[in-house]
């Protein structure tokens, strides 16, 4: 190929090639080759459907009556178009929409409903919140944290601006933030807000009995709360149980929550997830087939698939790798912890997982994150690699029963392996960086 | 725990939840690929996916918002899906904004649903770009997040780039420029424009008429029959008839040289003074009303066949030529204006606009001088084409003239001849 690129144009097509290396490259022209194969007989060209009747795509109906709320938002906003309160509104169920559906189209249109109110000199607090819950939902976590910061300082009791830095907090790793965000939580937002987001915290250094004892104490916010918040605290005791062992409770948690919020995607996947570690990828399959739209879901049913070898895995890998290969063209990467995942347990390839968990780290560290990074290092034979995140677990007191043994393994291997290097503790940034070298 | 706070606790739920799992689609992308055509260098066949999603929340495409988009509602949007779409995309070439064409609607499946698809001719009507640019604005307002993917194919050579909101713009070096083929696609448009340009060559040709004729006087002493008689020619009740004038007549030169001199010097002089002005124009340090310069070249083409029938000047047609050329020059410009030149291909496109002009006389010229010279002699030369003709050519300028000047139009002029 022989592009001729001006300024930075060229810039986001190339980046991922330069921290992914050459052989990166090559497996994604023999993965695309492969799929240009696989997928044949679907359209790859453009093609005149057979008649005027057939149906190319769904999109929200009006029957749903989430549709119709934004309707009429956006037709209220509509009339009032400097009106930062219906903007506001607006946008919050465009996020809710986007949240619940996984459709990431809807994190733009809030954007884009908000853009006007941004481009004031001060921007009112709430629009401001809402910026910043988009750009962490965009995994733009430290410019969330930023945003969320100088609106602390203009309001230092804003309870939404408070729990969303203690989640932003809790997925940066920064622990010592999250707790001083919940304490003020608790001070401003009540015990509810405060309880559950020390909980979520607890959850995360050492204390997990801790944590699922205190969300058994907010499990029934009572009969008035909407569904979505008891599914939500649902889905983090499945969460927090899964991580303690307990597999069964877990199970029931999973199964509650999507009793309140049926196809909710991120239980759906999270659940999912939860099935093929625990080895039952009929029952994800069984969960997640007709929601293959979502990629979160899709990988669920690719990874079950190819545990189980069904006949259906070759081509749906195929389908998947050409859906993380145009998340890349955009050049945001947002779905590095899925793909490594997918790259290490279905494409079988642990140092591309490897590389890729780590340009994860360096955005977030929630448990999961943690986990596949482990595990690629381990997988890679590259116990060195894996320093950063053990030093983190070390920091953290992070105890998970999928996180334990991959510990424990990984320092034995470091130590067998070369244990001057163990000893030395040879910072990873020794290693070429990979995202350094090309840019 | 009260109502409100639950409400609110919903959405900082949404917001709390989120980051622990990415969303589950991809956010909006749109895939503008172009293509340089092999047989045509001005043209580039553009193919441009967008999500039918998109295309429904920015215009509106499942009419019967039943949450199914079928073929059929797509096709009836299609005039405005390419209304909306081909106003926020432009592509340049060097600069100079190329025409789209809609050419077709298709449909093309992405890993994340049905796309429309719009296919069209960028056609760069006269440069061949050698630098293209791409500024893209689709969804801007809608959606900041939303991407075009670009995708650039010339011969060999593939480039890409990512554009959006906050990089709108793409510039991708297609080929080396080629001033040469730049050159003469502008010298082909200056031929033509000569040739089709019939007030140019009616100006020339009256020119050129009489080169191969030599005024003789035959003096003013003649009697009152003779006063008469010149009274009715300048009348011209007599004009058409008359074989020549009283006054004087025409006799044909006795060899070749002296009329070809004559015709050289016509048009060095009328090649000089456009010249100047089409380039002053161009470059932009000249700007006349159209109207007045359309109205002088009428004016020109008037004066010049006037001259044939009351010859004023004989030896010195060039003059003519030289002084009414400055305003033919800024007719020429006119013909480039509405291209904003590129600077890198100014001196390409005016040169060869200005030598293909030239061309363009000069082959009338050379088709003209030996035929001239061969009929001299003849009555018919020196009757029907130097009278004759001129007159015609008169009135007809006349017809540009009052067209031009006071911008109406004269019932059934325009049938015969452009206006």
């Amino acid at each position: 190929m022989n592009a001729i690129c001006r300024g930075n144009v060229c810039e986001t097509l190339t980046r991922r090639d330069n921290y992914l290396g050459a052989s990166r490259l090559f497996l994604a022209l023999v993965l695309l080759f492969a799929a240009t194969l696989v997928s044949a007989a679907d359209h790859l060209e453009p093609y005149v459907p057979a008649g005027a009747n057939v149906v190319l795509q769904e999109v929200p109906p009006t029957t749903d009556p989430r549709v119709r709320q934004f309707d009429q938002l956006r037709a209220d906003f509509a009339q009032h178009p400097n009106n930062g309160k219906k903007a506001v509104a607006l946008a919050q169920a465009y996020i809710d929409y986007g949240r619940a559906t996984g459709d990431a189209r809807y994190l733009g249109r809030a954007m884009a409903v908000i853009g006007p109110f941004m481009a004031q000199p001060a921007p009112p607090i709430p629009v401001l919140l809402v910026h910043a819950t988009i750009q962490q939902s965009r995994h733009f976590f430290q410019a969330s944290r930023d945003e969320l910061t100088l609106i602390l300082k203009r309001d230092p009791g804003n309870v939404q601006a408070l729990l969303t830095l203690a989640t932003v907090a809790m997925v940066q790793g920064d622990h010592e933030l999250a707790n001083r965000s919940c304490v003020a939580l608790t001070n401003s937002g009540g015990n509810f807000m405060g309880m559950t987001c020390t909980a979520a915290l607890r959850g995360l250094d050492g204390h997990i009995a801790q944590a699922y004892a205190l969300l058994s104490y907010v499990q029934d916010p009572g009969p008035e709360a909407p569904p979505a918040i008891k599914a939500w605290i649902q889905g983090l005791m499945a969460d927090t149980a899964a991580r303690m062992g307990k597999f069964d409770l877990a199970d029931d948690h999973f199964k509650n929550a999507l009793q309140m919020t049926p196809g909710d995607n991120f239980l759906l996947a999270d659940y999912g997830e939860f099935l093929i570690d625990r080895g039952r990828a009929e029952a994800a399959v069984e969960l997640v087939r007709n929601d293959t739209q979502s990629d979160t879901s899709f990988l669920v049913l690719v990874t079950a698939e190819n545990m189980l070898g069904l006949p259906k895995a070759k081509s749906d890998m195929a389908e998947m790798d050409a859906r993380f290969r145009s998340m890349d063209q955009r050049g945001d990467h947002v779905f590095m912890r899925e793909e490594a995942s997918y790259l290490l347990h279905v494409e079988h390839n642990p140092k591309e997982a490897l590389d890729l968990a780590q340009q994860n780290w360096r955005v977030q560290r929630a448990p999961k994150d943690v986990r596949v990074y482990l595990e690629a290092a381990l997988a890679a034979n590259d116990p060195v690699a894996a320093k950063p995140a053990l030093d983190f677990i070390a920091d953290t007191h992070l105890a998970d029963v999928a996180i334990d043994p991959l510990v424990r393994q990984l320092r034995a291997a470091a130590t067998t392996a070369d244990p001057l290097a163990s000893a030395a503790s040879v910072p990873s940034i020794a290693r070429p960086s990979p995202t350094g070298s090309g840019r | 725990m009260n109502v409100p706070k639950l409400l609110f606790a919903l959405f900082v739920f949404a917001a709390g939840w989120m980051p622990l799992s990415a969303l589950a689609h991809k956010e909006s992308d749109a895939y503008l690929t172009l293509r340089a055509d092999p047989a045509n260098n001005h043209v580039m066949h553009g193919q441009w996916d967008i999500a039918l999603r998109d295309l429904d929340y920015a215009i509106g495409i499942d009419a019967n918002h039943d949450g199914a988009i079928t073929w059929g509602e797509v096709q009836a949007r299609r005039v405005a899906i390419e209304q909306y779409a081909m106003a926020r995309m432009e592509v340049k070439g060097d600069g100079i904004t190329c025409d789209m064409q809609p050419t077709g609607q298709k449909i093309d499946e992405h890993t994340d649903g049905a796309y429309d698809v719009i296919l069209f001719d960028a056609v760069c009507d006269k440069n061949i770009p050698s630098k293209l640019t791409v500024v893209y604005r689709l969804m801007y307002d809608l959606d900041p997040y939303h991407r075009g993917i670009v995708t650039i194919h010339s011969g060999d050579k593939i480039a890409g780039a990512v554009l959006g909101p906050s990089n709108p713009v793409a510039s991708l070096n297609l080929r080396e420029p080629e001033r040469w083929s730049e050159f003469k696609s502008f010298m082909v448009d200056g031929i033509w424009h000569i040739w089709t340009g019939i007030d140019h060559i009616m100006f020339l040709l009256s020119l050129l008429l009489p080169a191969v004729l030599i005024m003789r006087r035959t003096g003013t002493n003649g009697g009152a029959w003779r006063k008469s008689a010149a009274v009715a020619e300048s009348s011209g009740a007599l004009m058409l008839l008359a074989p020549t004038s009283s006054r004087y007549r025409w006799e044909p030169v006795a060899s070749f040289w002296p009329a070809c001199l004559d015709v050289i010097k016509i048009v060095s002089a009328f090649s000089l003074s456009h010249s100047i002005t089409l380039s002053l124009a161009v470059l932009g340090y000249v700007h006349v009303p159209s109207r007045l310069v359309e109205s002088g070249i009428a004016l020109s083409v008037m004066v010049a066949a006037l001259n044939n029938v009351y010859p004023l000047v004989n030896k010195r047609v060039w003059l003519i030529a030289f002084a009414f050329g400055f305003i033919h020059g800024l007719g020429f410009a006119s013909a480039l204006s509405g291209l904003q030149l590129p600077t890198g291909a100014m001196v390409a496109s005016l040169g060869g606009f200005s030598i293909g002009v030239e061309i363009g006389q000069e082959a009338i010229v050379l088709a003209f001088l030996p035929l001239a010279y061969w009929l001299r002699k003849t009555r018919f030369y020196q009757v029907v084409m130097l009278r004759w003709v001129s007159i015609l050519i008169i009135v007809i300028a006349l017809g540009w003239l009052v067209q031009r000047a006071f911008d109406i139009l004269i019932p059934g002029f325009s049938a015969i001849l452009p206006a």
